[in-house]
């Protein structure tokens, strides 16, 4: 097999697969303009089904942060004839899993079962969907249950930092400051009422698209999923916001004090892009060079020479409004300046020297390598590839195009976008950590900054 | 139905092949039957450790070596140890496969033991450690409870090993440690995806075959005695919220009993309309999730669970309402159809491992060691049909005796006294 292969082919890349497509999908408007996606195959006897509402933390009102989330679990707790009891064991009783949650541009149900039990399943779904009843009981058990994983998230420094970042890293008013996750001052507010108005605006035919890949037969299941969806009003189609640039003035620091932590959980970030931008493939590639692998700078650097930490990674936010791209880490309390500071120093080797063609050929080869397990394989991931492209406003190009795409990345192009978004100038720092132990060693990164404790109220700082 | 190619290769390792052609990628397993089960006081952890020390360079392939070619391959890989088994996850495009056989087999054969990386790698394991275990309430009280429910047998040692161990184990250790687990004839090789046999079996002969046959790890000869009442335990530091965990000891993953074992984890803790969910977390609101429930081991293992308690609730109500159901479930007879829910949900549990090659790999694998041939995957949804009710109350009377049970409890400190 080799021996027929022309000689210049010798690097395991160009074996890959040059091309990976999106399997053939049907997409239809309902007449209350829900959107209906299906993609049938056949490898186990269960079908995915997303139901994916526009909105998320970026149609929640002021204040009422996690309201999207909380109204989504709650959407659940009784429907239709069904108490909130009898939708449990109705599902459990048909082997299948339902989650509900809410991120920054949608909330979502996600909902899998044995495809013999289809038609009992999408009955509970359209139910769920179209005629909730929002018990009083429900709603207060609902929100009592979130301030209290409020408290078990403070218990976690791991949890925590990444809440505490966006607090720092989105100014007031910003929808991802709290990216649709409650807080204590939040959940105090919420009012069955409010729940329901805001149900009423956001669950409707034309803020929803319904998705389904699996094991079943197109013609009968649509039948299915059309009944699910078109009890549903049209309603009004979600406006979505704009949101200003992001842009810092000066570095700012944030110490959470949490005494009893022995390690320092930080992250820090500087602003990145949105979904749809021009220089998502290019920093992609960045991101794994930079953070996104095992062999990446950052853990090449902080774990595997320093044996500071067990690992350091990187964060490319890719929603629809622009989000950070962030250093992310831990270490042990002593070592913090010491671990920062390695940090601080392979982002200024980065931003400044960028990338050389053979670590694009490597990185390039990573993410093709590893693109079919993560975004095809499973009917759950071609739902979220489905719910993307719709939820962005994208067609099947995205994917069909991604490897050309990578293809033609050059190292110019490359280094070129790393020069535009990766800075060591004004970055916003997050700890989470010891303050009384840390704060005269962290002083140097920031001459803004402030201290709160993990019990103060919330995952947002007073003004830095 | 899974279909797999085996075969024994000279030395004694197993090779378990299953094709599947949906996606160009391979998942390729390697189950070493070693984990803390095999270590002693002074070395606990060192399985674990161990497992990144082979990462860290061989003969052919040297430091770093083994991730950069592999991830400049399209590949990625992790690892994972547990008390009974230390287990090495390669998944990759096809393309890579002969690399990753020379990879693994040099690893495999000629590991090289620095000594500046293991100091650098010692690094790394402590702040898992101090991430996993002391900045995690669920991990110091896990690492309590087992130190509890055990006396004598290993499993009362934490996997990830005691922080002075990890500190002071010494080169000589390691090295013991290698050439008791890393047995050709002690692994078991899963190859799942976009693969023929022939091709997986040409390379386990060109690259693994080679690899001497060794003495396999000794017996683990310690068995836990009977437990002869309650044992308790407290963790006491700050914390917003109260945790609780209990655990039962049970058989071992052969112990014929195991299927009924998971018949009553799904009644109890299998979704949302379980047993306790319902009770604890809807009805009387006393808890914010319940988590636990049985996982296969070669020696006796536990019944385990664990409740994060809400704010204002104590765990003392928490342990009331479990005793009245776990009673419930020795008293009265199990409905029908709620014995039939629990097998559709065990059922779809086990299709939902069937769908993606890595999944197959880990099943596959894990059945082969913990069960005694792989083929029993295949025949585990005829043995959880076969439970009945009669089974879950006599299981359920024997294993949830009070004088079977270990309890241990988080109690929220207001101030700091732990020292860092």
């Amino acid at each position: 097999m080799k021996l027929l292969l022309p000689t210049l082919l010798v690097s395991a890349s160009v074996l890959m697969p040059a091309q990976v497509r999106l399997p053939e999908f049907t997409r239809e408007q309902l007449p209350n303009g829900a959107v209906l996606l299906m993609l049938p195959r056949h490898d186990v006897p269960l079908v995915s089904v997303r139901a994916v509402f526009r909105g998320g933390a970026e149609s929640e009102p002021p204040g009422k942060n996690g309201i999207a989330a909380i109204t989504a679990e709650l959407m659940r707790r009784g429907a239709g004839k069904r108490s909130a009891a009898r939708i449990d064991l109705d599902l459990d009783f048909l082997g299948a899993e339902l989650s509900a949650g809410a991120n920054r541009q949608s909330a979502f149900f996600a909902l899998e079962f044995l495809s013999r039990t289809a038609p009992e399943a999408m009955a509970i779904l359209g139910d769920i969907l179209a005629a909730p009843a929002f018990p009083e009981d429900e709603v207060r058990k609902v929100l009592a249950q979130a301030a209290d994983r409020v408290r078990a998230a403070k218990d976690n420094p791991g949890m925590a930092v990444g809440r505490y970042f966006n607090g720092l890293f989105y100014p007031a008013g910003h929808p991802y400051r709290h990216s649709g996750a409650a807080d204590e001052i939040s959940v105090a507010r919420l009012s069955r009422e409010e729940i329901l108005t805001y149900y009423r605006r956001m669950a409707t035919g034309k803020n929803l698209i319904l998705i389904a890949v699996g094991d079943f037969n197109p013609a009968s299941f649509a039948a299915l999923a059309r009944r699910a969806a078109s009890s549903l009003p049209p309603g009004a189609a979600f406006q979505t916001p704009q949101a200003g640039e992001l842009r810092f003035e000066r570095p700012r620091l944030l110490l959470v004090d949490k005494p009893d932590a022995t390690q320092t959980y930080f992250r820090i970030g500087m602003p990145g892009i949105h979904r749809r931008h021009p220089d998502r493939v290019a920093l992609l590639v960045a991101n794994t060079l930079f953070g996104g692998r095992f062999t990446s700078l950052l853990n090449d650097t902080l774990r595997v020479n320093a044996g500071l930490t067990y690992g350091a990674n990187s964060i490319l936010e890719l929603d629809r409004l622009p989000g950070a791209i962030a250093i992310n880490s831990y270490t042990p309390t002593a070592t913090t300046a010491k671990a920062i500071d390695l940090a601080l120093d392979v982002l200024r080797r980065f931003a400044t020297s960028g990338a050389t063609a053979e670590q694009l050929e490597s990185a390039r080869a990573y993410i093709k390598g590893n693109f079919p397990t993560e975004r095809l394989e499973t009917s759950d991931q071609l739902c979220s590839a489905l719910a993307d492209l719709e939820l962005f406003g994208l067609d099947r190009s995205d994917i069909d195009s991604f490897f050309p795409q990578l293809d033609s990345l050059t190292v110019e192009s490359l280094n070129a976008a790393i020069r535009r978004h990766f800075t060591e100038s004004n970055l916003q720092f997050c700890l989470v950590g010891n303050a009384s132990a840390i704060e005269k060693d962290v002083a140097k990164y920031a001459v803004a900054r402030k201290v709160v404790s993990v019990k103060s109220e919330g995952f947002v700082p007073p003004e830095i | 139905m899974v279909q797999v190619s085996e075969h024994t290769l000279s030395n004694g390792m197993k090779i378990l092949i299953h094709e599947d052609h949906d996606v160009p990628n391979v998942a390729f397993y390697l189950f070493f039957k070693v984990g803390s089960r095999n270590e002693r006081p002074g070395v606990t952890g060192i399985s674990h450790f161990f497992e990144h020390m082979m990462f860290n360079g061989a003969k052919k392939y040297g430091p770093k070596q083994f991730d950069i070619q592999m991830e400049k391959a399209g590949g990625r890989n992790n690892a994972y140890t547990s008390r009974d088994v230390t287990v090495y996850t390669d998944w990759f495009p096809r393309s890579a496969l002969e690399l990753m056989f020379d990879m693994e087999a040099d690893r495999i054969r000629d590991l090289s033991f620095d000594p500046k990386i293991v100091e650098s790698e010692r690094g790394v394991v402590s702040s898992e450690r101090r991430t996993s275990v002391d900045n995690s309430p669920f991990g110091v009280l896990f690492e309590q409870l087992n130190a509890t429910a055990y006396v004598a047998h290993p499993y009362q040692w934490p996997v990830i090993g005691w922080a002075s161990d990890i500190e002071s184990w010494t080169m000589d250790d390691l090295k013991a440690h290698y050439r008791m687990g890393y047995a050709p004839n002690n692994c078991v090789a899963v190859v799942s995806g976009d693969v023929t046999p022939a091709e997986v079996l040409a390379l386990a002969k060109k690259y693994l075959e080679p690899i001497p046959r060794q003495e396999p790890p000794p017996p683990v000869r310690t068995v836990e005695p009977p437990q002869l009442g309650e044992r308790r335990v407290e963790v006491r530091r700050p914390a917003n919220l109260p945790m609780l965990m209990l655990s039962y000891h049970i058989g071992a993953a052969r112990d014929p009993d195991f299927p009924v074992y998971e018949v009553i984890e799904t009644l109890l803790t299998g979704g949302r309309s379980a047993r306790l969910h319902q009770r604890l977390v809807e009805k009387e609101q006393l808890v914010l999730n319940v988590g636990g429930g049985v996982r296969p081991s070669l020696d006796p293992g536990q019944f385990l669970f664990n409740f994060q308690v809400r704010s204002g609730r104590q765990p003392a109500e928490v342990e009331k309402a479990l005793y009245e159901e776990l009673d419930r479930l020795s008293r009265e007879t199990v409905p029908a159809e709620e014995l039939q829910k629990s097998r559709n949900q065990i059922l779809a549990g086990f299709y939902r491992q069937l769908k993606t090659i890595a999944g197959k790999a880990n099943l596959v694998g894990s059945y082969e060691v913990f069960s005694g041939s792989w083929n029993q995957v295949n025949e585990a949804p005829a043995r959880i049909e076969k439970v009945t009710a009669a089974d879950v109350q006599r299981v359920a009377a024997k294993v949830f005796a009070p004088r079977n049970r270990t309890v241990a409890t988080l109690i929220p400190e207001q101030r700091a006294e732990v020292k860092p």
